[in-house]
């Protein structure tokens, strides 16, 4: 346990063949994170706007 | 893979914030948001209040023509159910970017914010509840429908900066260095200065001044219905996103070196 505390940002895929760097799997994840906020709260669509109104007036995003 | 394991417990995580922002919503938000729609068909179909003896039948037609015009999911069941949806896939959303923060800041090897117990669960659902909903309320309180507003894109803008200013100041406090840690605070303030983007004159200047009184005070309601729906969101998010990056990280020992709290043996098989 010891050892491995200091490697923060080690390649870490046990059960994969390919190995991807923690922050680029980091990055990932974020970007993942942020495409799925954009199209919930911003895209301005009609059918998308009107599945999520209730959802961007009460979260505060900027709605109509 | 860090990234499987952060997506997987962001959904677990989402589902479960979604629901209780679902719920919160329930008791006052979806109320009061109702009952602004009420003049907004009225105000679609008659300009004046007054004649509300018709307006059953004018409301029924205007409805008619709405949904002509888009799809929109009816009231009742089926649009609570879309409500539940978006709250789920935003709340996924926040969820995966602050697990990200929260993994990436356990890499700072600093034990005072990287236990992940449940205050520190309480400690990120409150930032993430000033990052993302706080500031950009404080410039964009959350209108209800009818209130007039500037333009769209323009709102946008400013809530994507006073979101990215707040949370790059809260973590310049957080993990900055002093000469940063002490310019952290302007980045809170520099988006409230430059001020949110805000249509002239009054809120709801296009409707009869009865109507526009009682909604200025509904107005004013929600803002403090959303306040509580969303407090209650973001700890919840919080906590169990914790509990997540705990999990995430407890099998490569990764979390708090010298954490008391970590028992080794949990499931160094998980992965």
């Amino acid at each position: 346990m010891q050892h491995q505390a200091s490697g923060t940002a080690s390649i870490n895929a046990s059960t994969f063949s390919i190995s991807i760097s923690k922050p680029i799997q980091l990055a990932a994840a974020l970007l993942l994170g942020m495409a799925i906020l954009y199209a919930v709260g911003f895209v301005n669509t009609s059918a998308v706007h009107n599945v999520a109104h209730d959802m961007r007036h009460s979260q505060g995003f900027p709605c109509h | 893979m860090i990234f499987r394991q952060i997506v997987f417990y962001a959904l677990l995580v989402g589902a479960i914030s979604g629901l209780v922002l679902t719920v919160a919503q329930t008791w006052q938000v979806v109320p009061i948001i109702h009952s602004a729609e009420v003049f907004e068909q009225e105000s679609a179909s008659v300009p004046a209040i007054e004649q509300a003896g018709q307006l059953a039948r004018v409301h029924d037609h205007s409805e008619h023509k709405h949904s002509a015009d888009a799809w929109s999911p009816d009231n009742g069941i089926e649009r609570t159910a879309y409500t539940l949806l978006s709250n789920v896939l935003t709340a996924i959303g926040f969820a995966l970017a602050i697990m990200v923060v929260m993994v990436a800041s356990s890499s700072l090897n600093n034990a005072a914010v990287t236990w992940f117990d449940w205050r520190h669960g309480l400690l990120w659902g409150i930032s993430g509840y000033t990052v993302f909903w706080l500031a950009p309320a404080l410039g964009l309180p959350p209108e209800i429908p009818l209130a007039a507003t500037a333009d769209l894109e323009a709102r946008q803008i400013w809530w994507l900066f006073a979101v990215v200013s707040t949370a790059a100041g809260l973590a310049g406090l957080a993990f900055g260095k002093p000469p940063w840690r002490w310019a952290a605070p302007l980045m809170l303030l520099v988006p409230q200065l430059v001020g949110a983007p805000h249509a002239p004159g009054a809120m709801f200047a296009d409707q009869p001044p009865a109507a526009a009184a009682q909604l200025e005070q509904i107005a004013q309601q929600f803002i403090g219905a959303t306040a509580i729906a969303n407090i209650a969101f973001w700890l919840s998010l919080g906590l169990v996103s914790a509990w997540a990056v705990r999990r995430i990280l407890s099998p490569s020992g990764n979390v708090s070196p010298s954490g008391p709290e970590l028992p080794p043996e949990i499931e160094s098989s998980s992965v």
